[in-house]
């Protein structure tokens, strides 16, 4: 039997409708973005495509579209999107992201992951945590072994010691990468991240130091959000530099989050049901919806 | 996922890597056996293990089943999205192109040869990294039958001692990697399981280091 396609759909308008409502509280505007691109080598993911002779990507990353398109001049953006990405598959997932570009560092940080909590809030999960952790963190303590640092960073992806354990370096040295590669609380002892966890006064926020995103525009700081008793992330994000100016951004994975989260059914009760002849009934119809009254589908 | 147990969840592969793996997990004093039967579901007092093929292994745990039991090949074949905090010190064996004997050549001059394999991405991976075009035919077992048959001029696979590739008038010509078990765990469990599965790790680390062999 295939997939109920359009129960899943209509859980999906719900959560993207839940999560616009609070990106716009918080006001951020929500922008739409080409669905192909030409070929930019900043655009991440997406399917690549030849036309006449021309390479486009279909889908990419969003911040990595966004980053792609912003301008020199373009002043402090607070944008928001919902839509589809196609992870180099053909098969397309749905995100809710937002981007703040151009911000005083540590407002940008503490006023996008305020809006993680409380869109996470807003949708009804019950449960959820999130991690941060740090770049420059790892690219510091990797400065003095500058050499080994993607065996470093292979071994934090992994989350297998046993890579660095193996490196020609000194005992300290290990010591001191065993301590981080297993840091998970409250207070790390390095400023900015201690920070967030004051700032945000959420007990569901822990600095873990051994979350990674690799991804090629990341430059410090990132985060990952998730839920007991389900296998995958439900969004993360981090921060970047672009054109000189700091952004912090984050996605939603919707695809993930429909399966966690409780779905308000609309009271059909309260809808007017109408009776009569067709042109009668479709003259209240409009009448009605004009003054945002809602009616039963007829 | 249904919520299994609170404890931790194991899911383990039938297979060449089952009796090592429960060998494994008796050692640490979980369990040593799985009462014979069809149930694929073994529920102890604070864990439960779930048995599968070893290339769902992965699946699973990306799923959210906390820890698993695979082999390095599986793994690289499905990229899948999984911390591997350990090697395992058994499953060792390798991935290799084998061919039939006698007509055994340089794998750079295989331009153009139907590779038969139940690892089409390693396998295109290793002759794109040659800059060698070849056609893929996807099997699940048995692959050595392909070339004797005709349907494919080499194969790539698993090799431990070589004799079953000497029983089937094949040969190996290249060792493409060395392959052992992985202990796999899930991204988020790692998170959600922090304590347990670090002291699950360490446990089965220091077996390791004191030379245990199963």
């Amino acid at each position: 039997m295939k997939k109920d396609i359009f129960s899943e759909s209509e859980r999906l308008a719900f959560l993207s409708s839940k999560f616009r409502e609070m990106f716009d509280l918080w006001g951020y505007r929500e922008i739409f973005l080409p669905t192909v691109e030409n070929l930019n080598e900043r655009l991440r993911k997406g399917i690549k495509l030849v036309h006449n002779g021309e390479i486009y990507v279909v889908k990419p990353d969003l911040t990595s579209q966004i980053l792609a398109n912003y301008k020199d001049d373009d002043k402090t953006i607070r944008i928001f999107y919902i839509s589809e990405v196609l992870n180099s598959d053909i098969k397309g997932m749905l995100q809710a992201g937002i981007e703040f570009i151009g911000g005083k560092e540590r407002e940008m940080w503490v006023e996008v992951l305020s809006i993680v909590i409380t869109s996470l809030d807003h949708v009804g999960l019950k449960e959820f945590y999130l991690d941060i952790g740090s770049l420059k963190v790892w690219k510091d303590a990797t400065e003095d072994i500058g050499g080994f640092r993607e065996e470093v960073f292979l071994a934090l992806k992994r989350r297998n010691f046993g890579i660095i354990e193996e490196l020609p370096i000194d005992d300290e040295k290990k010591e001191e990468l065993w301590k981080l590669f297993n840091f998970r609380g409250k207070k790390s002892g390095f400023e900015d991240l201690d920070f967030l966890i004051e700032a945000l006064k959420d007990e569901r926020v822990f600095l873990d130091l051994g979350t990674m995103r690799l991804l090629n525009y990341y430059d410090d700081m990132v985060f990952e959000a998730y839920a007991p008793g389900f296998g995958f992330p439900i969004g993360g994000g981090g921060d970047y530099i672009v054109n000189g100016k700091k952004g912090v951004g984050f996605a939603f994975y919707l695809n993930n989050l429909v399966n966690l989260c409780e779905f308000n059914e609309v009271n059909e009760d309260d809808r007017i049901e109408l009776s009569g002849d067709l042109i009668e009934r479709y003259e209240r119809a409009r009448d009605l919806v004009r003054r945002g009254i809602a009616i039963k589908p007829m | 996922m249904k919520r299994l147990k609170d404890g931790l969840n194991f899911v383990l592969p039938k297979g060449r890597l089952m009796k090592d793996s429960l060998k494994l997990l008796g050692k640490l004093g979980i369990v040593d056996t799985i009462p014979e039967g069809r149930e694929l579901v073994y529920e102890g007092d604070n864990f439960t293990i779930l048995l599968a093929k070893s290339f769902d292994v992965p699946v699973y745990v990306e799923h959210g089943v906390d820890i698993g039991i695979a082999g390095s090949d599986v793994v690289e074949e499905l990229e899948s999205d999984v911390f591997i905090p350990l090697e395992l010190p058994f499953g060792i064996c390798r991935l290799s192109v084998a061919v039939l004997k006698g007509s055994e050549l340089d794998v750079r001059s295989m331009e153009g040869f139907k590779i038969a394999t139940k690892y089409p991405n390693l396998t295109l991976k290793f002759f794109n990294s040659l800059n060698v075009d070849v056609e893929i035919l996807r099997l699940s077992g048995s692959i050595e039958l392909a070339p004797r048959i005709g349907i494919a001029d080499a194969i790539v696979d698993i090799v431990k001692t070589g004799r079953t590739l000497r029983s089937n008038g094949l040969v190996e010509i290249h060792k493409i990697m060395d392959v052992s078990a992985f202990l796999i765990v899930n991204r988020i469990s790692q998170k959600t399981k922090f304590e347990r599965i670090n002291a699950f790790v360490n446990g089965v680390k220091e077996l390791i280091k004191s030379g245990w062999e199963c």
